[in-house]
């Protein structure tokens, strides 16, 4: 063999493998028509073992030329390649096409009660300003539930509160007021606390149900005063309802505060009640050892539903205890 | 309280619409609860109003006390309507004996009444805007001056008296049969207006049967008293009633009003049904009338309190205003006596209300309170909520008392809490466990097409410890049925069983602190191949199982509901105070197939592999339990990958071969285990 007739070969070789890299249907022919050329037993390596054939002087040359084929049939081998897995990629992305608009597999969705929402959203605010949640049992006796709360035996304020009464001599608290008492017997002033709860009333028709929840929340520091108590509270309501709302203080009475006063808020052009307070009836204060001469205190509490009602634009009151989970996946 | 508006005209020259009354009323601590516009026959245009009052204002339980109110709110006199005395025209021969509890009593007979007469037309329209129920002539009376000026009266048919009249407290076990016909057993704690023969009224709340006043009557005794309100107090509660008298009574009546009263009645008894009337007799006891104490009051003090800055004269002529006796003392101090119609007043506190109410509550200043720093805990209620919210269960809140059925099935026998005066028998037990509620809760969205539900409740559950004690322990509590996910488009979902049940448990658990395990149990409702105790640091603080069957056929159920319960007192949060390093060298691991009894739990494998694989075990996981074609009757077959790692260095084969050669003895040896080639 001579230098042209390897020349000649060579050209013949490279057009040859080019179109059949050309004519290769996918990834596995094209890799079958590589090996035949640029294999172990491939034409090109078959090539180069017949270099010895060579006149010496012609070696060096030839072996240029083959190692060039050798480069030009990878390169051309590696386009092909990519070209094919473009197609094939294309292939798939047809292929694979979905209805985007069928719907996915998703998990069943729950949900958080909304008196509990409730009573986050107002205990958040409450926490933010330095207060302490309290709890407290709601199985209680007289004495936390009226008698430390300046309601004397027999009192007609006893009947604000229908009570329940246990079968231990005990009854359900109709308030979480006996969870201030508690507080302020079991650590000493100053006091911010805030106190959600259940209570029970002995009372069940359209806008009553025997068991509803109230949030309970006390101040007692030197210089506590109804300015403060009516700033905090307009400040709550602002927050509790995102929107400054329009509310007035009047005159009202508990056995526990003095002055007392209820918390009207205008909705929908009528005043609803939504708050009881006031200041701590000096008697609460020295029945749980409090100084009144350093320290005065106010108090309020609210009806989570009420709240929640207002809030959630909910029409029955009924409504929070059926739990109904079309009802309750609303929340 | 409801009244007609133009009633009060005869007390104040008030001229204002009653939307302003109203809101003036509710403002100064009245609160009105609605009004209507009316016409009167007789007055023309007027309006009912009806007033909410508080129990502190006994004294505005009348017209003269709203009236008075009005006065001072709207800077106008207050006048009296005609009380002058009236001729009497004979002594009357009953003597009256008061007592500590009564301890003023007025009287007098009145002879010679008209049988025919009729209630003036006035004050029949009066009552029945009032909504009063019209009787006869004399009690319609009677009726009208409890109204305006709050004393209850009460008028004996006075030849059915027996001798003179007393106010004592009655005897124990005496009987009294009343006005309404219902027969009270009376104690030593009630007070009661007796003839020489037996009592003939329970004072201060209702007159007996045998002295009534009827359509026959010619003579009667009329009673103008002042009882003590504690001596009033609970009194009818306790016998289940109440009445006009008695909650009058019980908040406080004008101690010094039954004269007035006495002779405002009788000039209404002369022009309606005439008659002699007799002297007016009376007994009081000086010393037993409430004393109303001087009350001082810091002005500066309550001017800082309420950030106000009330001027000592305008203060003085507040409280003269409301009737009392205000008199300026040195500095900023004012002392005042309250009037003998206020028993709401007795400290500085209490007049620091009254300025507050007479300035208006709205008008006084507000100002922010400071936010004072503190930490803020997770609540880890909260938590587990939300946690259990992202799993799709919906949170419910049900009433804590149950009914005795509900409490027989699933109160585990546990003592209950019972309400003695429930709303109904369906709510007369303190629930000793939250499952009743949740059954209940899906039982009802089950009625409404809810098929696959996920509920949860936190709440107390009550049990008693004895007679006394309460045990009130806060409990999480959950229900599960169905499927375990929604079904799709693609694939059905697969029914839930016993271990969705013990994911979800177990998930919760890792939020607590301890080693939790799980045991068998026997409780009556759950059922027993499938239920299980909850335990943590080795104490039971749960259950969990699924429904028994009989409790499904009892409840109509035709498929399996899953509960777990956790109490949630003393548990602990979980949570990580320290970062602890992850080992930098692969780990190995091993499948391990073995035949064992079927009776052999996977936790007792999981065991005697545990304490068999050595110190560099790191994880075991049981990946597939068969039994069926291939394996013996009785037997299974549990596969099981375990898995080792060291944080120092990569473990050779070898290490590895050795504990298997180790778990592989221990299993034979422990648990009859042969390892499936």
């Amino acid at each position: 063999m001579n230098l042209d007739s390897l020349k000649k070969k060579i050209s013949d070789l490279e057009s040859n493998a080019k179109t059949e890299f050309g004519l290769a249907n996918d990834k596995l022919e094209l890799d079958n028509i590589y090996r035949s050329y640029l294999g172990k037993k491939g034409e090109v390596n078959l090539l180069l073992k017949s270099l010895g054939s060579l006149p010496q002087e012609k070696r060096k040359e030839a072996g240029k030329l083959l190692n060039s084929l050798k480069g030009d049939l990878e390169n051309s081998h590696a386009l092909i390649t990519s070209l094919i897995n473009d197609k094939a990629n294309l292939a798939r992305l047809e292929k694979d096409k979905l209805d985007i608009t069928l719907p996915g597999f998703s998990s069943r969705k729950g949900s958080i009660h909304p008196v509990t929402r409730t009573i986050r959203d107002v205990c958040d605010f409450f926490e933010r300003m330095g207060f302490d949640v309290e709890a407290g049992p709601e199985a209680e006796i007289d004495y936390y539930n009226f008698e430390a709360l300046n309601v004397p035996e027999d009192h007609p304020a006893k009947d604000m509160h229908d009570t329940f009464y246990l079968n231990n001599e005990g009854l359900l608290r109709t308030h979480t007021s006996p969870v201030q008492i508690r507080t302020m017997e079991q650590s000493e002033a100053p006091h911010r606390i805030i106190c959600p709860g259940k209570v029970y009333r002995k009372d069940s028709d359209l806008t009553h149900t025997p068991m509803f929840h109230q949030i309970e929340g006390l101040v007692v520091e030197e210089g506590a005063s109804f300015a403060q108590l009516k700033g905090l509270l307009n400040d709550f309501l602002t927050d509790f309802f995102g929107e400054e709302v329009d509310l007035r203080f009047r005159p009202s009475y508990f056995p526990f505060t003095e002055p007392s006063a209820e918390v009207d808020i205008r909705w929908k052009k009528n005043w609803l009640e939504v708050l009881g307070c006031g200041m701590v009836h000096p008697n609460v204060l020295k029945s749980v050892g409090v100084d009144t001469k350093k320290y005065s205190g106010f108090a309020f509490g609210l009806g989570v539903e009420r709240m929640a009602m207002l809030k959630y634009d909910i029409p029955d009151l009924r409504a929070f205890f059926e739990n109904d989970i079309r009802f309750l996946d609303q929340f | 309280m409801q009244f007609s508006k133009n009633w009060l005209k005869d007390f104040i020259d008030i001229d204002l619409s009653t939307e302003t009354i109203c809101s003036q009323l509710t403002m100064a601590g009245l609160e009105v609860d609605s009004y209507e516009d009316v016409t009167s026959k007789i007055t023309g245009k007027d309006s009912i109003i009806k007033l909410d009052i508080t129990p502190n204002r006994g004294d505005c339980f009348s017209i003269l006390g709203v009236a008075r109110e009005l006065s001072v709110l709207n800077n106008l006199k207050l006048s009296l309507p005609n009380i002058s005395s009236i001729d009497s025209s004979f002594k009357d021969k009953i003597k009256i004996k008061a007592c500590p509890e009564g301890p003023s009593y007025f009287g007098r007979t009145i002879t010679d009444i008209s049988v025919n007469s009729k209630t003036l037309p006035l004050i029949a329209e009066r009552l029945k805007f009032s909504d009063q129920k019209l009787i006869d002539p004399v009690v319609d009376i009677t009726n009208y001056i409890l109204l305006e000026l709050g004393q209850p009266l009460h008028a004996f048919d006075r030849d059915k008296l027996r001798g003179n009249i007393s106010v004592r407290t009655a005897f124990n076990e005496e009987k009294i049969k009343l006005l309404d016909d219902q027969e009270l057993v009376l104690d030593n704690s009630c007070l009661v207006i007796s003839d020489e023969e037996s009592a003939v009224a329970f004072a201060g709340i209702m007159g007996g049967k045998e002295s009534a006043v009827s359509a026959s009557t010619n003579s009667i005794f009329l009673e103008s008293a002042f009882f003590k309100p504690e001596a009033i107090r609970g009194k009818a509660r306790h016998y289940g009633f109440q009445t006009d008298a008695s909650l009058r009574f019980e908040r406080g009546v004008d101690y010094k009003i039954q004269k007035i009263a006495m002779d405002r009645a009788s000039i209404l008894l002369r022009d309606t049904v005439g008659g002699r009337f007799s002297e007016i007799t009376s007994s009081t006891l000086k010393n037993q009338l409430p004393k109303q104490t001087k009350i001082n009051l810091d002005l500066e003090k309550s001017n800082d309190l309420l950030g106000t800055k009330i001027s000592k004269q305008v203060a003085l002529g507040y409280f003269r205003g409301l009737g009392f006796e205000p008199e300026s003392l040195k500095k900023s101090s004012i002392s005042a006596t309250p009037p003998s119609w206020r028993y709401d007043l007795t400290i500085e506190a209490d007049l620091v209300e009254e300025l507050a109410r007479l300035e208006g509550y709205d008008s006084l200043p507000q100002l922010s309170l400071s936010p004072v720093y503190k930490k803020i805990e997770v609540n880890s209620q909260s938590h587990l909520s939300d946690l259990l919210s992202v799993k799709g269960f919906n949170e419910i809140i049900s009433y804590s008392f149950i009914s005795r059925e509900d409490h027989d099935l699933f109160g585990e026998g546990v003592a209950a809490l019972e309400v003695e005066n429930p709303i109904s028998q369906n709510m007369s037990v303190m629930r000793t466990s939250l499952v009743s509620g949740l059954v209940r809760t899906f039982l009802h969205n089950l009625n409404h097409g809810q098929d696959t539900q996920r509920l949860f409740e936190i709440g107390n559950i009550f049990s008693l410890k004895n007679t006394k004690e309460v045990a009130e322990k806060i409990t999480l509590a959950g229900l599960m049925n169905g499927k375990v996910n929604q079904d799709n488009w693609k694939e059905k979902a697969k029914d839930i069983s016993f271990y969705d049940l013990k994911g979800v448990v177990q998930d919760l658990l890792r939020e607590f602190k301890g080693p939790y395990t799980f045991e068998n149990c026997k409780i009556d409702f759950l059922h027993p191949g499938m239920s299980s105790l909850i335990k943590i640091n080795n104490k039971i603080i749960g259950f969990m199982g699924s429904l028994q069957p009989t409790y499904l056929d009892r409840l109509g159920l035709s498929e399996d509901i899953y509960i777990f319960s956790i109490e949630l007192n003393g548990l602990q949060k979980n949570f990580s105070s320290s970062y602890k390093e992850f080992s930098k060298f692969p780990s190995s691991s091993r499948d391990l197939s073995f035949i064992v009894n079927k009776s052999i739990v996977s936790s007792s494998i999981e065991n005697v592999i545990k304490s068999a694989a050595g110190k560099f075990f790191r994880d075991i996981e049981i990946f597939d339990v068969y039994e069926g074609k291939g394996i013996e009757e009785e037997k299974k077959s549990i596969a099981i990958s375990v898995s080792w790692q060291s944080t120092k260095q990569t473990l050779k084969d070898s290490d590895i071969d050795s504990a298997v050669e180790r778990i592989v003895n221990s299993m034979k040896k422990e648990l009859g285990g042969e390892l499936r080639v």
